[in-house]
């Protein structure tokens, strides 16, 4: 086999999967067209895929667009903050701490079956239909997410390392905590924290569609109006949003746990 | 012994709720500078009795006393561990440099010290490797550098080279007396090898019994280095494995 064979096949093994991908889409473009065309769904409530683009060029031209992803990103940071700082401080207290964990098991067995969503009664009655709201609820969210991942994260450190740590000096709480533990936990926490990235846009779009503003109004207003195109806008735009927000995060984790085989 | 660095006296350790203490009333005396291993069957509280002298483990009774306070920059005690216990998130440079925080040394100090102890170790080319990019010896050299960084009074070794290969294995020991010599610490070396106990102590220990004790000492009265095959080696580990 020779050289230009050999290169040409790898570049056909590499080009597979993206081809495959562009293949898949167009197929399930394809399949909303006929779906669209032949009103498998009730009339009016499926928009043409082709439709979209005039629908985003028409959300963006009315002003429509970017104040909705600014206010969803205003919730989305201070949740995705607020939640992950307290689910991976109580996680991190209740992994090292007996008495606190012993003091905290029972609220939190009682707490953690509540969807976030059921404390959008409590976030309208504290907040009002404003930032804090939207916020308070994807914290909820998010805080279970990292709670239980910062925990096992801390649990599942091999207990040798601390008895290195005693024997080299660093048996203090606070030199054990930053020398071992915590890098120690870091893939557990760092998942933690990226599936808390995702939970927080999931969250997010639930809350808003109660009426704080931001992309989930935007798209319960556009569905009241029968604007079905808009609402694919709408949730196109947070699946770009996520996949960026998703993308930079994996490149943070990717760098800080570089120390893994 | 009046010259000795470490005094463990009458020590005796039992873990809680067990019939009988692992060891009962043991004492040790180590000299500055000596190399003092200790042998004995598994279980039989070697490993135990080296985490009381590091101070990993309180002893349930008795005394564990350096002859004086440690000079600025050193601690009293380092431990080699026999599983290595590298951490994982560090590179080996950083691992070697481990011990030196809280030690009262400058940044620059901090620096020279671990180059010297790469390069006594001979590690220098992997300092900037993980971890999980060494093999089983070069971890097991980055382990003793870790130790040897603190430059401590008494280094504490437990099984260190039970896990490699008997080549490298060789290898290991042979640096090791060669550090040992140019650096002058005690080291107190825990194995059931008694011809690698032999080959490296100036005295072999023989734990045994339960609750253990030291049932023999015996000064090795043969110069480095030491042959395996030599006539009064092998009369010196009959002797000490009939103690066993």
């Amino acid at each position: 086999m020779s050289t230009s064979d050999s290169r040409q096949r790898r570049l056909a093994g590499r080009l597979r999967r993206p081809l495959l991908g562009l293949v898949g889409v167009a197929a399930f473009i394809l399949l909303w067209k006929l779906a669209y065309m032949f009103t498998w769904a009730p009339r009016g409530t499926l928009p043409d895929p082709f439709s979209i683009p005039a629908a985003l060029v028409n959300e963006w031209r009315n002003n429509h667009l970017l104040p909705a992803v600014g206010s969803s990103l205003i919730h989305y940071v201070w949740g995705l903050a607020v939640g992950t700082l307290l689910g991976f401080g109580v996680g991190l207290l209740a992994a090292s701490s007996s008495w606190f964990d012993d003091f905290h098991y029972m609220l939190a067995r009682v707490l953690r079956p509540i969807p976030p969503l059921a404390w959008v009664v409590f976030a309208i009655a504290w907040f009002h239909v404003s930032h804090a709201g939207a916020a308070f609820v994807i914290s909820i969210g998010v805080f279970w997410v990292n709670y239980f991942a910062t925990a096992a994260g801390v649990a599942n450190v091999d207990p040798r390392y601390y008895e290195l740590a005693q024997a080299f000096g660093h048996g203090s709480f606070i030199k054990r905590v930053t020398s071992i533990t915590l890098p120690g936990a870091a893939p557990g926490i760092l998942s933690g924290m990226r599936t808390g990235v995702g939970q927080a846009w999931m969250t997010l779009i639930a809350a808003e569609l109660l009426g704080v503003p931001g992309m989930g109004q935007q798209m319960n207003a556009a569905a009241g109006v029968g604007a079905y195109g808009a609402v694919v806008v709408y949730m196109l735009a947070i699946s770009l949003i996520y996949s960026i927000s998703d993308g930079l995060f994996s490149l943070v984790q990717n760098r800080l746990l570089r120390w893994r085989p | 012994m009046s010259d000795a660095l470490v005094r463990v006296a009458d020590l005796t350790f039992g873990y809680p709720g067990a019939k009988q203490p692992v060891f009962r009333g043991l004492d040790l005396n180590i000299a500055e500078g000596e190399f003092v291993a200790l042998v004995g069957g598994s279980g039989v509280g070697k490993s135990t009795l080296l985490r009381n002298v590091a101070g990993l483990v309180p002893a349930t009774s008795g005394r564990i006393q350096f002859a004086r306070p440690c000079s600025a920059g050193r601690r009293d005690t380092a431990f080699v561990f026999q599983d290595t216990r590298l951490l994982p998130w560090r590179r080996v440079r950083a691992n070697v440099g481990y011990g030196l925080t809280g030690l009262k040394l400058s940044a620059d100090e901090r620096h020279a010290r671990i180059d010297e102890t790469l390069r006594l170790t001979a590690m220098t080319d992997y300092g900037d490797r993980w971890p999980h990019a060494v093999s089983g010896g070069q971890a097991q050299r980055v382990g003793l550098a870790r130790a040897l960084a603190v430059r401590p009074r008494l280094l504490l070794m437990d099984e260190p080279f039970s896990a490699v290969d008997a080549l490298t294995r060789q290898h290991l020991q042979d640096q090791l007396i060669e550090i040992w010599q140019r650096l002058g610490m005690a080291v107190l070396f825990v194995t059931h090898d008694i011809e690698e106990a032999a080959y490296l102590a100036d005295r072999v220990c023989v734990m045994r019994g339960s609750p253990a004790e030291i049932v023999h000492d015996e000064t090795v009265a043969m110069r480095h280095p030491r042959n395996r095959n030599d006539n009064d080696f092998r009369r010196f580990t009959q002797r000490v494995a009939n103690q066993l």
